[in-house]
C-alpha cells in the first residue's frame, strides 16, 4: 500500500566530496518508505520524497550512517 | 545600502575553506621538514638526520600530519571502509595509512620506508581540497548572493509609529516605509508615495520600473528616488525572491541524464579501486619479489583515482550556469532542460502575453447603431468575463453603472452570451456567430480590414443580428522582433500559435517576423499542435505558463515567461522573471553553453581516469606524483567551470 507522500528539505553538513553525495542517497534509499533522494554536494542540501509515516528520526539515522549530519529538515 | 545590513551571518561555504587552509599551512610547516630530509638522502646521498633516526624525526613530523590535520578525512575515510559506505577519503586514508605504517616495519622489515610519502601525499591532499573549496565557492557565488538578496529589517507603522523590526516580523497588511536607497523589505503594493525602482537583482531588468500608488513591487529590490509606502501583500516562502531561491535550489539536485554514466561510475569508483590497489600490490610483489616497491605502486593506485572529478564534472558546471541565469532572471527548473536544448528545432510562441503586451485596447469601433450604446451593452456583458479583451472593452467604455444582465455564460475561445432588458447580446468573434447561425456578411469589410492589421475583432450581435463590430489590438513588446529575428538568424524554426484567426495572426507573425502560423486554436488544443509538430523535431513552447500549462508540459522545453510578480513555478523547464523575449534567446545560449561545459568536464575527467589508473597500476608513477595529479584533475574540473561566465550570453 501507498501512504500520503511528503517531500523533504534537508541540509547536511559534512559532505566534501561527490561520493559522499551518492552515499547519502544509497543510504537514504535504503529506508523503508522512502521513494526518492537526491543530495546535491554544492548546495550542502538534499530532498527526499517519503511516505507520510517516515519521521525525521529515520532520515537522521539513514545520514549518519553514510558518516554524516543534518542540521535541517524541513 | 542600511547600515543593519552589513551584520549578516557568515556563509558556510566560508567556514570550510577556512579550515582547509588552517590545515594547509600546519600541513606544510611540518611537511616541508620532512621533504628536506627525504630529498637530501635520496637526490644527494646526503644524511642530514643520521639513520635511524632521520625515520624517526620523519614520523613524528608526519603524526600530526596525518592524524591530526588529517584527523577528519582519516576519520571519515576509515569509517568509510569499515562501513561499506567508501568515499573518496578511504582511498586517501588507506593509502597514507599503509604508506606511514612502512615507516614504522622499516626498523624490523625489510621495507623502505615510505612515512614521508604519506605526510607528502596527507599535505598536496588538503591543498587540493582548500582550492578546490574555493573554486566551488566560487562556483556558487552567484547563487549564495541571491540567497543573502532578502532585506534583514523593516520599517512599518504599528500604532501611527514607524518602527523597525527584523523581516521575520513583519505581518500581511503592514505598512512599510521604504526611503531612497533602501531595499524594499518584501513583496506588497504601494499604497503612497512615488519612486523608481531597481529590480534588476530579481527580474534581470536593467531599466528602473516606475512604480506609484496601485502598483505591485517586489521584496529586495530597491528603491531609488522617492519614498514609497507599502502594504505588504507576500511574506515568507510565498515572495518573488522565496520562490525564486527555491527554484534554483532545487535545480541543484536535479540529475542531468548525462551524468547519470559518471553518477553509476562514483558508486563504485572506490570499492574497485581498492580491489585493484591489492591486486595491483599482489601481482607486483608475486612477480618482483620487491615488497617495498610493490607497496609504493599500490599506494599510488590508491591516490591516483579519483572519482571526485567525475561527481563535480556536472554539478559545478550547472551551478555556474544556473547562477548566471538567475542573475538575469533566466531560472533553470529542470536541469533535462539544458540537455534537450540542443535538440530544439522548433520554437513555438504563444501570441498574447508572449509576442505581445497582453493588455489589449480597443482601437476601432464600427457600428450601426449609437456607439455609446453598442459600447454600454458591451462593457455591461464584459464586465462579467476575465478574458483580457473583455477588460479593454470594460475599460474603453469607463461606465459610471452597468446594465443588468441574466443568464450569462461564456463559450471558451469565442465570446460570451447574455441577456440586456430582454433582448439577447451577444459578443464574440466569426466562431461564434457561425454557431449561432448569425449573418455577418455586411460588416466582412470592416472586419477583414481590422483584421489585416492585426487587431482582434468583437463582433456585437443583439437578437440574432449584428449591430456593429469592435477592434482591439494588443501591442507588441519592445524587443519581441529583436529577439525573434535573433533566432531566426540561429536557423531555429518559429512558430506562433493562437486563438486568434487567421488574418489577425499572420498580420502580426508578419511584424514580429514568424512566418510560421497555426491560428484558430482553442487554448486547450495547443497541447495537441505542440504534439502534432513533434512529429517534425524536438519543440520549445515559449507561454505565459497560466493558461498554456498544458503546452509548456507537452513541449520538450518548456520556457514560461514571468508577469509581473507573480512566477509560474510549476509550469515551465525554464521559467523567464522578465516578460522581455530576449530572455527566451538567452536561455537558449545559457542551456547550450552550460552543457557544452558539462560535457567537456565528464570528457576530462573520465579521460584523466582512464589514462592516470593504468600508468599507476605500471608503476610508473611515484605516489606522490599520483596525489599531485589527483589534486590537479579536480581542480581543472571546477576551473573549468568556473570559465563558463566568460561565455557572452
Amino acid at each position: 500500500m501507498v501512504g500520503k507522500m511528503k517531500k523533504l528539505k534537508i541540509s547536511i553538513e559534512g559532505m566534501h566530496c561527490s561520493s559522499c553525495a551518492s552515499n547519502i542517497e544509497r543510504s537514504l534509499k535504503k529506508v523503508s518508505g522512502i521513494k526518492e533522494a537526491s543530495v546535491s554536494l554544492m548546495m550542502k542540501k538534499g530532498t527526499v520524497e517519503a511516505e507520510d509515516n517516515v519521521n525525521d528520526d529515520e532520515i537522521k539515522k539513514a545520514v549518519a550512517r553514510a558518516g554524516y549530519k543534518v542540521s535541517k529538515i524541513e | 545600502m542600511n547600515e543593519h545590513e552589513h551584520h549578516h551571518e557568515e556563509p558556510i561555504e566560508d567556514d570550510e575553506i577556512k579550515s582547509w587552509k588552517r590545515k594547509l599551512f600546519w600541513s606544510w610547516v611540518l611537511t616541508i621538514p620532512i621533504a628536506i630530509i627525504m630529498l637530501s638522502e635520496r637526490l644527494f646521498g646526503f644524511e642530514l638526520i643520521e639513520m635511524p633516526y632521520s625515520i624517526i624525526t620523519i614520523l613524528v613530523l608526519g603524526f600530526p600530519v596525518l592524524f591530526i590535520f588529517g584527523f577528519e578525512t582519516m576519520k571519515s575515510g576509515m569509517r568509510g571502509l569499515f562501513t561499506f559506505y567508501f568515499n573518496m577519503d578511504s582511498l586517501i586514508a588507506l593509502g597514507t595509512l599503509v604508506a606511514y605504517l612502512t615507516g614504522i616495519f622499516s626498523f624490523t622489515e625489510v621495507v623502505a620506508d615510505y612515512s614521508g610519502v604519506a605526510a607528502m601525499i596527507m599535505a598536496f591532499f588538503t591543498t587540493g581540497k582548500y582550492v578546490e573549496a574555493k573554486a566551488r565557492g566560487r562556483a556558487s557565488a552567484e547563487i549564495r548572493k541571491l540567497l543573502e538578496l532578502g532585506a534583514k529589517n523593516a520599517t512599518v507603522i504599528r500604532d501611527g509609529n514607524e518602527i523597525e523590526i527584523p523581516i521575520e516580523e513583519v505581518k500581511l497588511g503592514d505598512v512599510m516605509i521604504v526611503k531612497p536607497g533602501e531595499k524594499i523589505p518584501t513583496d506588497g503594493i504601494v499604497v503612497k508615495g512615488e519612486s523608481s525602482v531597481d529590480e534588476s537583482m530579481v527580474t534581470g531588468e536593467s531599466l528602473p520600473v516606475e512604480k506609484s500608488k496601485g502598483k505591485t513591487v517586489i521584496g529586495a529590490t530597491i528603491n531609488q528616488d522617492g519614498i514609497l509606502y507599502v502594504k505588504t501583500t507576500k511574506i515568507g516562502k510565498d515572495t518573488f525572491l522565496s520562490h525564486i531561491i527555491e527554484l534554483v535550489e532545487q535545480t541543484q539536485s536535479e540529475k542531468i541524464p548525462i551524468q547519470r554514466l559518471a553518477d553509476k561510475i562514483t558508486s563504485v569508483f572506490v570499492p574497485i579501486i581498492l580491489v585493484l590497489a591489492v591486486l595491483t600490490f599482489l601481482n607486483w610483489w608475486f612477480f618482483s619479489g620487491d615488497l617495498s616497491r610493490s607497496i609504493g605502486v599500490g599506494v599510488a593506485v590508491l591516490v591516483i583515482a579519483c572519482p571526485c572529478a567525475l561527481g563535480l564534472a556536472t554539478p559545478t558546471a550547472l551551478m555556474v550556469g544556473s547562477g548566471m541565469g538567475a542573475k538575469k532572471g533566466i531560472l533553470i527548473r529542470k536541469g533535462e532542460a539544458i540537455q534537450t536544448m540542443k535538440e530544439i528545432k522548433i520554437v513555438v510562441f504563444d501570441k498574447t502575453g508572449t509576442i505581445t503586451k497582453g493588455k489589449p485596447e480597443v482601437t476601432d469601433i464600427y457600428s450601426k447603431v449609437k456607439e455609446n450604446y453598442l459600447l454600454e451593452i458591451s462593457a455591461s456583458l464584459e464586465k462579467l468575463s476575465e478574458h483580457p479583451i473583455a477588460h479593454a472593452i470594460v475599460t474603453k467604455a469607463a461606465l459610471k453603472k452597468y446594465k443588468k444582465v441574466t443568464g450569462f455564460s461564456i463559450v471558451r475561445g469565442k465570446g460570451v452570451i447574455g441577456k440586456i432588458s430582454g433582448k439577447e447580446i451577444l459578443i464574440g468573434n466569426r466562431a461564434l456567430m457561425n454557431d449561432k447561425k448569425i449573418k455577418y456578411s455586411s460588416f466582412e469589410d470592416e472586419i477583414s480590414g481590422f483584421e489585416s492589421s492585426g487587431k482582434t475583432v468583437m463582433i456585437v450581435a443583439e437578437n440574432k443580428k449584428v449591430i456593429g463590430v469592435i477592434a482591439v489590438a494588443d501591442a507588441i513588446k519592445e524587443d519581441s522582433i529583436e529577439a525573434i529575428n535573433k533566432l531566426n538568424t540561429q536557423r531555429y524554426r518559429t512558430v506562433m500559435i493562437t486563438g486568434d484567426n487567421e488574418r489577425t495572426a499572420m498580420a502580426i507573425a508578419k511584424q514580429v517576423g514568424i512566418s510560421e502560423v497555426i491560428a484558430g486554436v482553442l487554448p486547450e488544443d495547443k497541447a495537441k499542435k505542440v504534439l502534432e509538430l513533434q512529429n517534425q523535431g524536438m519543440v520549445a513552447f515559449i507561454g505565459d505558463g497560466i493558461n498554456d500549462a498544458p503546452a509548456l508540459k507537452q513541449s520538450n522545453v518548456g520556457i514560461a515567461m514571468g508577469t509581473g510578480t507573480d512566477i509560474a513555478i510549476e509550469a515551465g523547464d525554464i521559467v523567464l522573471a522578465r516578460g522581455s523575449l530576449l530572455g527566451v534567446v538567452e536561455a537558449i545560449n545559457l542551456s547550450k553553453a552550460t552543457f557544452k561545459k558539462i560535457k567537456q568536464n565528464l570528457f576530462w575527467a573520465f579521460a584523466y581516469n582512464i589514462i592516470a589508473i593504468p600508468l599507476a597500476v605500471a608503476g610508473v608513477l611515484h605516489p606522490v606524483i599520483a596525489e599531485i595529479a589527483m589534486a590537479l584533475s579536480s581542480i581543472t574540473v571546477v576551473t573549468n567551470a568556473n570559465l563558463l561566465r566568460r561565455k557572452k550570453i
